[in-house]
């Protein structure tokens, strides 16, 4: 009975708060005589923080247009614009800004879901080792880590010296598909520096002063730093699940001036790689059994970062700034 | 009527205190195998949770689970070559251990018969119990358990008590059966 009571108050309480925030719009719409979305537009830089206010603003309104704006398909942006613009009775003539902004905003909106859309494709497709073009980009990667040292099998040992498990990667990819070496390519073609330097030092033995009679003594294997590919399929799926949870959406708003791309979500694995590769070694762990301690922390402080509104986390990988200013 | 309800609250308030004053016994069991087994599919069916997700292990997981009165604390750790020099740094008070199994893996099959035997012969893990999952049986390339049984000659195991049981961590075929070995047998620990 008193559980029955409370849940009675508190679904009041919600109605009650409602209809007082439909209050407080229609005395500031009648005040300013802006609707709610001109006036975020007015009061809030573009970036993440005016994108998420007019996310929220259109996934809670009570007009289905608005509601379905949200996920309507990119090519018909322009047209639900048009027909908001309609709905509020606002003039395009007189604020010509208006409309500019509020479809920066919406690009930037479903672009995100678009790209979860694509990402999760990506990602439930396995590595299929009987696909040419499969075959190609994993021997690509091999070719953009060790291009001095050719490959001498398909099925190799080598495989272990960037940080696959075995002497076929093909198993590796598991949960995280062609999502997983999507990335690692993408990290090793377009960040090559970062990514052999990351790739060096995980190599190196944690305990350098150990002698090499100890290290076979103990049966460990030198090279017991972290194991860089599969690294960088645990990062993968770090960056999928900030992507998927909504976190990355502050990161994006922020750097993507239009829609966010596979390519932007490609950026945001390389510098993850990169920043967990610098955090591990601040951690300093005693060796690799903490690596999921680890990453539950790197997890914690990026999610921390990303709530900040005005965060962007490769701000260097970012387009041209003067779009993102519309 | 209020009477009855009181009757009702009065009985599931003494279910209540009979969970608290008994509390679980604590299992803990060690879930080891080659890499690419599908021991953190197993240890993510067991706590039935999302297996679309698994990445290759680096280090550990470990996740409690409720079962028939028990409370099983289960380690997870990688089984990429690298890392098995670690796998004694856990053996210690371990209760049961779970071994898992490619079947389909036909190639290394020589491979994971010797991590096992390697593994039945240290003095932490002696006497300790032995589940062998004979896991992905949803695949048809899959050997059946009884070849692997004697593909690994595991009827010459005479000092503890041991099982094979085959399963689909994937579809979770099998695994119900074999925890229920491991709860049976939780004691069964030969000094």
């Amino acid at each position: 009975m008193k559980h029955f009571l409370r849940m009675f108050v508190q679904v009041c309480l919600y109605f009650y708060c409602k209809c007082l925030w439909r209050c407080l719009k229609f005395v500031a719409r009648k005040l300013t005589g802006r609707c709610e979305l001109q006036r975020i537009c007015y009061n809030t830089k573009p970036g993440a923080s005016r994108t998420m206010k007019i996310e929220s603003s259109l996934r809670g309104s009570k007009s289905k247009l608005l509601q379905t704006s949200v996920s309507v398909h990119p090519d018909a942006i322009e047209k639900t614009i048009d027909d908001i613009m309609d709905l509020k009775k606002i003039n395009p003539d007189i604020n010509p800004q208006l409309g500019v902004s509020l479809q920066a905003c919406l690009l930037q909106i479903v672009g995100y879901r678009n790209l979860i859309a694509e990402v999760e494709k990506l990602r439930r497709e396995p590595y299929d080792s009987e696909n040419p073009q499969h075959e190609e980009m994993l021997l690509k990667l091999w070719k953009c880590l060790k291009p001095d040292s050719p490959l001498e099998a398909r099925i190799s040992k080598q495989w272990c010296e960037i940080g696959f498990q075995g002497d076929d990667p093909k198993t590796d990819f598991r949960g995280m598909g062609l999502l997983g070496l999507y990335n690692l390519l993408y990290f090793a073609e377009r960040d090559t520096a970062i990514a052999l330097q990351v790739l060096s030092d995980s190599l190196q033995p944690k305990y350098s002063q150990f002698s090499k009679a100890e290290w076979e003594r103990k049966k460990f294997d030198k090279a017991i730093g972290y194991s860089f590919a599969i690294v960088g399929i645990n990062i993968t799926d770090l960056a999928y699940n900030l992507l998927v949870s909504s976190a990355l959406k502050t990161h994006f708003y922020n750097v993507a001036p239009e829609a966010p791309t596979l390519a932007h979500f490609q950026q945001t694995f390389c510098y993850l790689m990169h920043e967990f590769h610098k955090f591990w070694i601040e951690e300093d762990p005693l060796d690799i059994m903490e690596f999921n301690r680890v990453r539950e922390k790197f997890h914690k402080r990026i999610l921390k970062q990303l709530q900040n509104p005005d965060m962007a986390l490769c701000p260097h990988f970012a387009a041209s700034e003067s779009l993102i200013n519309m | 009527m209020p009477h009855l309800l009181g009757q009702h609250l009065l009985g599931l308030l003494s279910i209540l205190r009979k969970l608290k004053s008994a509390p679980d016994q604590e299992v803990r069991i060690l879930l080891l195998g080659l890499d690419n087994a599908g021991k953190t599919t197993l240890l993510k069916q067991l706590a039935s949770e999302d297996i679309s997700h698994i990445t290759p292990t680096q280090g550990f997981n470990i996740k409690s689970v409720q079962s028939q009165g028990f409370k099983l604390n289960v380690w997870d750790i990688g089984g990429q070559r690298k890392i098995r020099p670690y796998w004694r740094n856990y053996f210690e008070n371990t209760d049961v251990l779970i071994y898992v199994i490619d079947s389909a893996d036909r190639k290394r099959f020589e491979e994971t018969g010797q991590e096992l035997a390697e593994l039945l012969d240290e003095e932490k893990l002696s006497g300790v119990p032995v589940l062998i999952f004979a896991n992905k049986q949803d695949l048809l390339t899959a050997a059946p358990a009884s070849e692997i049984a004697e593909g690994l000659n595991l009827h010459t195991i005479r000092d503890r008590v041991w099982q094979i049981q085959s399963c689909s961590a994937l579809t979770g075929e099998g695994v119900q059966d074999g925890m229920n070995w491991v709860c049976k047998n939780v004691n069964a620990k030969k000094k």
